[in-house]
């Protein structure tokens, strides 16, 4: 027993020296930290996932670093949300990182997006509007239900790049499904108190979320992040709020939250900031930051 | 410590980079500091990301040539009446440079009001960011950049303001692009102000020295250290010129 257990030890400081060569573990990108979550969810010690942008951080934005590129190079999947929403830097990180096989178009580029009904597409793509995002809203992971609609293609593609473990994959998405359809009962129910309830929005980054709870927005107070509001814009929010009170401001974690104080101060409505997705970097958990999500958006109403 | 992204392959483009960018701030760089206007590459800078989201107003295309074409001849617009301004109203240059980049920057966040979501990253098209450079487009930038020096060089004494201000603006506009505002304002600006004061015959190889070190221990830096390699040379070429400082005292010039 003794001798065996030190044996183990043996290989597991071994293996840990040379990770590549003993354990062959799929090398996964994700670009945010939601999909890396979820893909160590089905993945476990099968994967190793390294994510591109932290919770804090906006995932429009990046700062080239080297070993951003290193990863990318040596990456076997790359799992992104798509719909433009890393436009500004991922055709330049797959051009530097000359990695084929996470090339679009092939099996180890995967994006989210692709698996989800978009809110918010515009109807005509008219130039004047501004074309970035003309699939629509990006940031789907804020509804849970998407998020169980992306494990399924994602499972699959796992499958499909990595087909030895197959069956690991498999268990890992069977878990997770049974163990995510309890969680989204729970969450709703729970987060039913607030449905049809008025909301003023910094940004329209909650769009999903707002779809899943029943919310209803009435305005969004700074349509172009970073771009003071015209004061017409912020007349008309005060009009609207007037006709159809609010119950609270929903800002996000990692925005400038000044806009939002400034209309709080204005209103005395309270404001409610959500962090903006999982902290996959200190270990959280999908299931721990819905559930934050919903103690949060609870808290004016109950 | 993080010896993975001590990769040449990573490394070697943005250094080129370096090198390309620093072949024409050096000198101009000291013409710049001479005559006292050190924020102009910003104001140029700014001025031909105004061209380029007024060519998207327009209805140009926002990527490729097009926007390249119009970020050019704004910028050389800009300088032209700069220059102009320069000889008008010369010793209040600096203040008219100033708010020049001031309303240039702001007729974009104007431009791009009425324009939800739509060109958020028009702003940082003529931002480069090191890291992301390729090899052809360092050809490009490389021809560009010898033309500008080689003029430069032979005709700086009849070409007149006028002509440095353009040629100036030629230079911005390619190098903010690849290596983006902060760099191109430190590769600029540091080397020359390490090195006023040097004898015409040992300020050039002092400022390439100075330029070559920072860069490459920037980006050797920003591997180790798992930082933005921009910021990270940024601080390396002012430790290099305050060393150079230190090292060669000023009677040795």
């Amino acid at each position: 027993m003794r001798a065996r257990s030190s044996i183990t030890f043996a290989v597991v400081v071994f293996v840990s020296f040379f990770p590549g060569v003993a354990l062959a573990t799929l090398n996964v990108f994700a670009c945010e930290p939601e999909w890396a979550a979820l893909v160590k969810e089905l993945g476990g010690d099968r994967v190793e996932v390294y994510s591109a942008t932290t919770a804090r951080q906006d995932p429009h934005q990046i700062q080239a670093r080297p070993s951003l590129i290193a990863k990318a190079r040596k990456a076997d999947l790359l799992v992104c949300t798509g719909a433009e929403l890393e436009i500004g830097w991922l055709p330049l990180l797959l051009r530097k990182a000359g990695n084929a096989r996470i090339q679009v178009g092939q099996a180890g580029h995967f994006l989210a997006s692709e698996y989800i009904d978009m809110l918010e597409v515009p109807d005509k793509l008219d130039r004047s509007l501004g074309d970035i995002h003309a699939s629509g809203n990006p940031h789907v992971h804020t509804d849970p239900r998407n998020i169980l609609r992306v494990a399924d293609p994602l499972n699959q593609r796992l499958k499909a790049v990595d087909p030895d473990h197959a069956d690991s994959y498999q268990q890992g998405y069977r878990a997770f499904k049974a163990k995510w359809q309890d969680a989204i009962d729970n969450w709703s129910q729970r987060a039913a108190v607030v449905q049809g309830e008025n909301i003023i929005v910094h940004h329209d980054y909650w769009s999903y979320f707002i779809h899943w709870l029943g919310l209803n927005k009435v305005a969004t107070l700074e349509p172009v992040i970073g771009v003071s509001p015209s004061t017409r814009h912020l007349a008309q929010v005060k009009q609207l709020l007037e006709k159809q009170p609010a119950v609270m401001i929903v800002d996000t974690s990692y925005l400038n939250d000044r806009p939002v104080m400034w209309l709080s101060d204005q209103t005395d409505l309270p404001v409610v900031t959500l962090p903006a997705t999982v902290d996959y970097h200190s270990g959280e958990t999908l299931q721990e930051w819905f559930e934050q999500l919903v103690v949060l958006i609870r808290e004016p109403v109950k | 410590m993080n010896v993975e992204g001590l990769d040449t392959s990573i490394l070697a483009p943005a250094f080129v980079a370096g090198l390309i960018v620093l072949m024409t701030h050096i000198p101009l760089g000291h013409e710049v500091l001479r005559r006292g206007i050190i924020f102009i590459d910003i104001a140029v800078a700014q001025i031909a990301g105004l061209g380029v989201i007024i060519a998207y107003t327009l209805g140009w295309e926002e990527h490729g040539s097009e926007s390249q074409i119009a970020a050019v001849i704004s910028a050389l617009l800009g300088a032209w009446v700069l220059s102009s301004l320069e000889k008008k109203y010369g010793k209040h240059q600096e203040a008219l440079i100033g708010t020049s980049f001031i309303l240039a920057s702001t007729g974009g966040i104007l431009l791009l009001a009425n324009n939800p979501h739509g060109g958020e990253h028009l702003k940082e098209l003529l931002v480069g960011q090191i890291l992301w450079v390729e090899w052809k487009q360092l050809l490009y930038a490389a021809v560009i950049s010898l033309l500008v020096l080689f003029v430069w060089a032979r005709f700086r004494s009849r070409i007149g303001s006028l002509g440095f201000y353009l040629l100036f603006a030629i230079a911005v506009t390619v190098s903010v692009q690849l290596v983006g505002v902060y760099l191109v304002f430190t590769s600029l600006i540091v080397p020359a102000l390490a090195t006023t004061g040097y004898s015409a015959r040992s300020w050039p190889g002092l400022s390439v020295l100075i330029g070559i070190s920072g860069y490459a221990s920037g980006l050797i830096l920003s591997a180790l250290l798992d930082l933005p390699s921009g910021a990270v040379i940024v601080w390396t070429i002012v430790v290099s010129a305050l060393l150079a400082k230190l090292v060669i005292p000023l009677k040795a010039r």
